[in-house]
């Protein structure tokens, strides 16, 4: 019997080259010819570019040419243009130089001179939504389905930031469920608060750097991307190609956070660039550029009243989200509704969210998008409800938690398994919940303890991708991936679905992944939490199309029917009768022979183009297992995480110390232990750094972002990371897909974020300040009664 | 004429290996040199072009401008010591603890390794404004953008402004002058020697420098007298998070303490003017006070009574008060 | 050499921040070079005195040339106005110290002391001594041909203050007040108890108008203060500079050097009205209702 390959710690193929540095990034390749290239940054936050003289740019020795907005492919606004001749945020590229090197590349920059009318810019959303304010586009300040729109409130609406609370104008978005008014009038408990949730950089630390190049009519592009299989297709749709005519290479990527999903906007400008003037192009973006066009997650301007029963049950939840969508949009605002709905379980709701369209870097998905925001806000606050309650914390969140049969959101989906309770059970556990109680807001000298909890689910999976195979005459079975690599080992992680349905030890299975000339089969993006599930699934089709056509070879081979032969080890034999059998290679050899589907020269008719050709090209190579997920399945797939934490918070200095954590996860089957704790930690303190310290500041006068460095950003570092960490896993399978494993990258993010806004509060007594970050100066000015900054007051830092 | 950034524009680099020969090339190249020591502010500029000097005269092979060593009872520290080196020191542990403690609150440790006390003492400002190459005071323009009515100031000043209210961002700093350390110069006219407490400059003098080195001069080496040798120090550093982060406030204090009294004290303060603050008024009311937290809050409150807050950064002031109050009383409350 | 400096601001406009120091150097050359000719024309120059009896009838010994309050206005605005260039140019030559605050309270100082020159000379003063008439400018273009054909021509009687006099008022006044408005305005960018600091009052370009206004008459003041201390210290107009420290000058110097009739000096009071005589002025002056006193 081969080992068990799931649920064990197995180092993913590509880790030896990423430790020893080499591993090849996007920017580390070379190619004859190439030159490199620069962006032009827009200084102000929104201008109309009314005339360039590159001349003396273009008479410098070594530069090649300019590639400016008229040479990217026009896209329909509010998407976003590669190059711009309306720059609409502080950073946004208007132009890119190609030189011999970029020392001279940077000169040629310099000697540009763009000539740009300011434009009115905003932002602060809720600068735009008052009468006469201004939009961030010259059509308006949102974008519908019926196009632009200048949205504005009223000066009543704008009454009640008087008292601190948010304007209720007119919203873009609202659904609702229940009656919201009657769910209030039952409630014995009503808390009501207003919140801000700062945009944050995603700064991940691998830059969106790109290679590209031009052969015989192809684009060959290196770049730092997410997904591999969408990515080429998404790259080839921007530039209006086939995507059998480009070729990815995306074998490592450091880092992307949702930034990179399918790749990045400005991957296209090497591409266009090596097209318009025949040489390979690399662009190198730097950490200064990529805290402007690196993508944020969008801040939030919100308020919440949320009804609660004497026993604790909620009754309904009312609430409002002003998103700060930058210039091109963001839809975290409609996830934190349904993630509210489905984290308390409200018998009522009413959402209603406005995304404003701003002068500020574009956003974009950032792990738990709209998850993470929303939770970490709202548990201080359901905190402040328990307490009124005079109920345990962990109580009023068991009693709300959904069970199966919950349904959340504006279509009332359905899921397909929650453990949610049973991950706050095992945390509180771990944690020591019970004990710990009796520290909630103990001092000791000028240090006051808070205990915290943050329960947070997210999407965790999806249907219908391809899985492709082969087993050559080696005897070694090669899984294609079309997923990226993450550097969540999912990659390696997913393909286990496969080799260990097909009986193979580990050493035998090679992974084929990241360059799509090596037949890539059609695949999730990378994101959404979604390819441990989608992928387990794909790969475990494609394991039994291959077990199908072995048994069937065998049988055909050594007689019987197919059902009589296992498959294990790398081979396959008689049941019972383990001599009567034949080695993989021997069945590859004769799936070769036998040709047909036996050696992918006929393909399912319903896998993807992607995989037909991906399939086609390896075909007659081995035994080839292929299939798209047909498996089906009813309702969402949610993955969820409960946070625990202690915080030591000290009344003199505003400082936190974040002492304990405890993640424990409800994902499914666990994959890959070491991995998943990677993921637990990983996100979790990705939220810490999120409630504490990761900033967004502009001035307001000029429109300029300030946080642009990583140590002006402060994303968390080593120290902030509390010592005592621990993590586990319900472990009880999904029932609705094969390996029963769900995704887990992002729920962390809102655990680790609201145990710790929950345990601040708590130690400031059930006091919750409703806006991150919670950085000392924020929480003494609260302790002090030293208001610095306006209640609604967005990227004050 | 566009803007680039995170590209350094070329410079003639020299790497003398005496203080002579640095001391000749700075007299050559004056306000065209610059002089980098371990580079962690310097490449900053150079990285952003906005400080584009033709010459840089780097110490790093300097070997006479590295190194601790006893002198007159003290210690004398190389301008070009490692912050590593200055927090491991044993002597500076035992003695001085107070500056161990300084150095190991800076940055990170891959910082701290490149870092060098000499450049921590003598970095330029970390206002956003400033260094994002805008045209104010301390840039040679003539404007303040971060004293405006609605500017990003949090971590400004609340004290000793003149038109510019950039902080000091050294660590070491207020820890040098609780000690009554001395800058040692070496300049065109020769050596002189100055107290740290007068090292730093504000904007009132000269808002375009935050020490009196001048061009042509070269701090080299710093010395400890033993006047606080084996002293009750404390040392507080507050900032937004654990690591790589400078300071909001940071109070460093030296006291003499008999019994419960405190006979003599220095405290300092960084974070809370353009330049490190010596707090003479608290120090000579903490003079015979027993170190309890009523003395404690009055000398917090002491410290902060010709403090004013600009738009965001009114916590300095709680901040600045409850770290006094517990230099004088002590971390227990 | 460059006239102004120039900076780009936070969207990477070029804008105006202020005159060029190489102005500064300028002012004081051209200050200098105004001294050196002046002396080189006027040496060797013999001085003729003529005191006729008949006209020194009725005629103090002493003559009162400046009021108690005129000559506090005069030496306060001038400590106020050497504070100011003090301040504002040592520190560019390179001398270094906390020049700024005391730059401001000299400013607000000048402002005081002018308001209540302005009342005092409109109210207690004669005002009309300052204002240059046709006579005033003949008489100057007599001067000036002395001084240029170096003639032992007698320079032509002047009013109480001779047009050399009241062009430089006319042009201090001016580059003051150009100084002052301007001053008043950059106060804005400082901290001051006036009011809250607002960098952003004007826009780039009217701010960049406000310090070369400001600068340019920073400059040129240096010059004119050059020439005046260079006219005060001149032996032979140490009486008139006597005269602001004590008030008086004696009959000599005032047939020497006035017409009588254009200043007149009443007995008792030592000083003479300024009564307008030509009919366009006399009709502003009928007009104003501070004439006289």
């Amino acid at each position: 019997m081969a080992e068990k390959l799931i649920g064990t710690d197995i180092a993913p193929p590509d880790l030896v080259a990423k430790i020893t540095g080499r591993a090849k990034f996007a920017e580390d390749f070379r190619a004859d010819g190439m030159v490199f290239a620069k962006l032009l940054l827009s200084p102000m936050p929104h201008a109309r570019v009314r005339n360039i003289d590159a001349s003396r740019a273009l008479r410098m020795e070594g530069v090649i040419d300019v590639l400016t907005a008229q040479d990217v492919p026009e896209v329909e606004p509010p998407r976003e243009p590669v190059l711009s001749n309306e720059p609409l945020y502080e950073g946004a590229p208007i132009l890119a130089v190609a030189a011999v090197d970029e020392t001279t590349a940077a000169a040629a920059i310099e000697a540009i001179e763009v000539d740009l009318e300011p434009l009115p810019f905003v932002l602060d959303p809720l600068d735009s939504l008052r009468p006469g304010g201004p939009d961030a586009w010259t059509q308006g300040n949102v974008s519908g389905r019926e196009g632009f729109q200048s949205l504005k409130w009223t000066e009543e609406d704008f009454a009640r930031m008087e008292g601190g609370h948010l304007p209720l104008g007119e919203p873009l978005t609202e659904w609702s469920k229940g009656d919201v008014e009657a769910g209030f009038a039952e409630a014995d408990v009503i808390v009501e608060e207003s919140i801000v949730h700062q945009s944050l950089t995603h700064h991940p630390l691998e830059p969106r750097s790109t290679m590209a190049y031009w052969q015989n009519g192809k684009l060959f592009c290196h770049t730092s991307t997410q997904s591999t299989a969408v990515t080429r297709v998404a790259l080839a749709g921007a530039l209006g190609l086939d995507p059998d005519d480009v070729v990815l290479i995306a074998e490592f990527c450091g880092g992307g956070f949702g930034s990179k999903i399918s790749g990045t906007t400005h991957m296209q400008v090497p591409a266009l660039f090596s097209r318009k003037i025949g040489r390979p192009v690399m662009l190198r973006v730097t950490r200064y550029e990529e805290s402007y066009i690196g993508r944020a997650r969008p801040g939030f301007q919100g308020w919440v009243k949320m009804g609660l029963r004497e026993n604790g049950r909620v009754t309904a939840i009312d609430l409002y989200i002003v998103q700060d969508s930058g210039p091109h949009g963001a839809g975290d605002y409609n996830t934190a509704g349904s993630i509210t709905d489905l984290t308390y379980q409200p018998e009522n709701m009413r959402f209603r969210g406005v995304p404003v369209l701003t002068n500020t870097p574009p956003k974009s998905a950032q792990r738990g998008p709209g998850g993470a925001q929303i939770i970490s806000m709202l548990e201080p606050i359901f905190d402040k409800a328990a307490r009124q309650l005079e109920m345990d914390r962990l109580e009023i969140r068991l009693l709300n938690a959904p069970g199966h049969d919950a349904t959340f959101g504006p279509q009332d989906a359905s899921l397909t398994s929650v453990h949610a309770r049973e991950a706050l059970e095992r945390g509180a556990e771990l944690f020591g919940w019970a004990e710990k109680t009796s520290l909630s807001g103990q001092r000791n000298g000028p240090k006051a303890t808070g205990i915290g909890i943050g329960l947070s689910p997210f999407t965790a999976g999806n249907r219908g991708f391809d899985g492709l195979l082969i087993i050559r005459p080696d005897g070694k079975l090669y899984i294609h991936q079309g997923i990226g690599n993450l550097g969540t080992h999912s990659m390696a992680d997913t393909a286990r679905a496969a080799a260990e349905y097909l009986g193979y030890a580990w050493e035998n299975v090679e992974v084929v992944w990241g360059d799509t000339s090596r037949n890539l089969p059609w695949s999730c993006v990378q994101a959404g939490s979604m390819t441990t599930h989608s992928h387990t699934r794909a790969n475990r089709a494609a394991a039994e199309d291959a077990k199908r056509k072995i048994q069937e070879i065998a049988a055909r081979e050594l007689g019987g029917s197919p059902s009589e032969y296992e498959v294990d080890d790398g081979r396959v034999f008689r049941r019972g009768r383990p001599a009567q059998g034949m080695g993989l290679g021997q069945v590859a050899e004769r799936a070769i022979a036998l040709g047909g589907r036996y050696d992918g020269h006929e393909l399912p008719d319903d896998i993807n183009r992607v995989t037909v050709v991906a399939a086609g090209n390896v075909a007659g190579q081995g035994l080839m297992g292929v299939a798209r997920d047909n498996y089906g399945g009813e309702g969402s797939i949610y993955s969820w995480v409960a946070g625990f934490a202690l915080v030591e918070l000290d009344v003199e200095t505003g400082v936190v110390d974040i002492k304990e954590y405890c993640g424990v996860t409800d994902c499914g089957t666990v994959l890959h232990p070491r991995s998943l704790g990677g993921q637990i930690f990983g996100g979790s303190i990705q939220g810490m750094g999120m409630a504490m310290s990761q900033r967004w500041v502009f001035d307001p006068q000029w429109g300029v972002p300030f946080a642009k460095r990583l140590y002006t950003a402060r994303p968390p570092g080593m120290l902030d990371v509390p010592l005592d960490l621990k993590w586990d896993a319900v472990g009880i399978p999904d029932p609705q897909t094969p390996v029963g494993a769900k995704g887990i990258g992002e729920p962390p993010v809102g655990a680790g974020a609201a145990a710790i806004t929950s345990a601040v509060a708590d130690a400031l007594g059930g006091q919750c300040l409703c806006r991150t970050p919670l950085t000392p100066d924020i929480i003494l000015a609260e302790i002090e009664g030293r208001r610095t900054f306006g209640p609604l007051e967005q990227h004050v830092g | 004429m566009a803007t680039i950034r995170d590209m350094i524009a070329p410079f003639e680099l020299f790497q003398p290996t005496s203080i002579g020969d640095a001391v000749a090339l700075l007299g050559e190249h004056g306000a065209d040199a610059w002089v980098l020591a371990g580079g962690l502010d310097s490449f900053d500029w150079f990285k952003d072009r906005i400080k584009r000097p033709g010459v840089v005269v780097d110490l790093g092979a300097v070997e006479e401008l590295r190194g601790i060593r006893a002198s007159g009872g003290g210690l004398e520290i190389g301008a070009m010591t490692t912050l590593t080196d200055v927090e491991l020191h044993p002597d500076v542990r035992a003695r001085f603890s107070i500056l161990a403690d300084a150095a190991r609150h800076v940055a990170t440790p891959q910082i701290r390794n490149q870092g060098t006390l000499g450049g921590n003492v003598a970095q330029d400002t970390r206002c956003w404004y400033y260094r994002s190459g805008w045209p104010c005071y301390r840039a040679g323009g003539n404007i303040c953008y971060a004293s405006a009515p609605k500017a990003m100031n949090r971590e400004h000043c609340i004290m000793g402004a003149s038109r510019c209210v950039a902080v000091n961002p050294s660590d070491t700093a207020p820890a040098l002058i609780a000690l009554d350390a001395q800058m040692v110069i070496q300049g065109p006219e020769g050596e002189r020697v100055v107290e740290a407490k007068d090292f730093f400059i504000g904007p009132g003098i000269d808002i375009t420098r935050m020490t009196v080195l001048e061009p042509g001069d070269l701090l080299t080496a710093i010395r400890i007298p033993d006047t606080w040798s084996e002293a009750t120090f404390y040392y507080e550093k507050v900032r937004d998070r654990n690591s790589w982060d400078f300071s909001l406030v940071t109070v460093a204090a030296a006291l003499r303490v008999e019994g419960a009294t405190i006979g003599d004290a220095r405290i300092a303060v960084n974070g809370v003017a353009p330049h490190p603050v010596r707090l003479q008024h608290v120090e000579a009311y903490a003079r015979g006070k027993t170190r309890d937290d009523d003395n404690g809050r009055q000398a917090g409150e002491l410290a902060i009574q010709k403090a004013r807050a600009l738009r965001h950064n009114d916590y300095k002031l709680s901040l600045m008060k409850n770290l006094v109050r517990r230099a004088i009383r002590g971390m227990e409350a | 050499m460059e006239l102004f400096r120039r900076a780009a601001n936070p969207w990477n406009q070029e804008v105006l921040i202020g005159v060029s120091w190489d102005l500064m150097w300028a002012a004081v050359i051209a200050g200098i070079a105004f001294m050196v000719a002046h002396a080189l024309l006027v040496m060797g120059k013999t001085k003729r005195l003529a005191e006729p009896a008949a006209e020194a009838a009725g005629i103090p010994e002493k003559i009162e040339r400046h009021s108690m309050g005129a000559r506090a206005f005069h030496w306060l605005m001038a400590v106020a106005m050497f504070a100011l260039l003090v301040t504002a140019f040592v520190p560019v030559i390179g001398l270094q110290f906390p020049w700024v605050t005391i730059h401001w309270v000299a400013g607000v100082a000048l402002i005081a002391t002018i308001v209540y020159h302005v009342f005092h000379s409109i109210l207690k003063e004669d005002f009309w001594s300052m204002w240059t008439r046709s006579v005033d400018v003949k008489r100057g273009m007599m001067l000036l041909k002395n001084v240029f054909t170096r003639s032992d021509a007698e320079d032509p009687k002047t009013g109480k203050y001779g047009v050399d006099h009241q062009l430089y008022h006319h042009a201090v006044m001016v580059l003051t007040v150009a100084a002052i408005v301007t001053g008043v305005l950059m106060m804005f960018r400082i901290d001051t108890p006036f009011w809250e600091r607002n960098p952003y009052l004007l826009s780039d370009g009217a701010w960049g108008i406000v310090y070369v206004v400001h600068g340019l008459s920073g400059v040129a003041l240096i010059t004119m203060v050059m020439t005046h201390v260079y006219f005060a210290i001149r032996p032979e107009k140490l009486w008139l500079t006597r005269s602001m420290i004590f008030g008086f000058i004696d009959r000599s110097h005032y047939l020497e050097h006035f017409d009588p009739e254009h200043w007149k000096v009443g007995s008792g009071a030592g000083e003479a009205l300024e009564a307008p005589s030509g009919g366009a002025l006399a009709e502003t002056a009928a007009q104003s209702p501070h004439e006289s006193v």
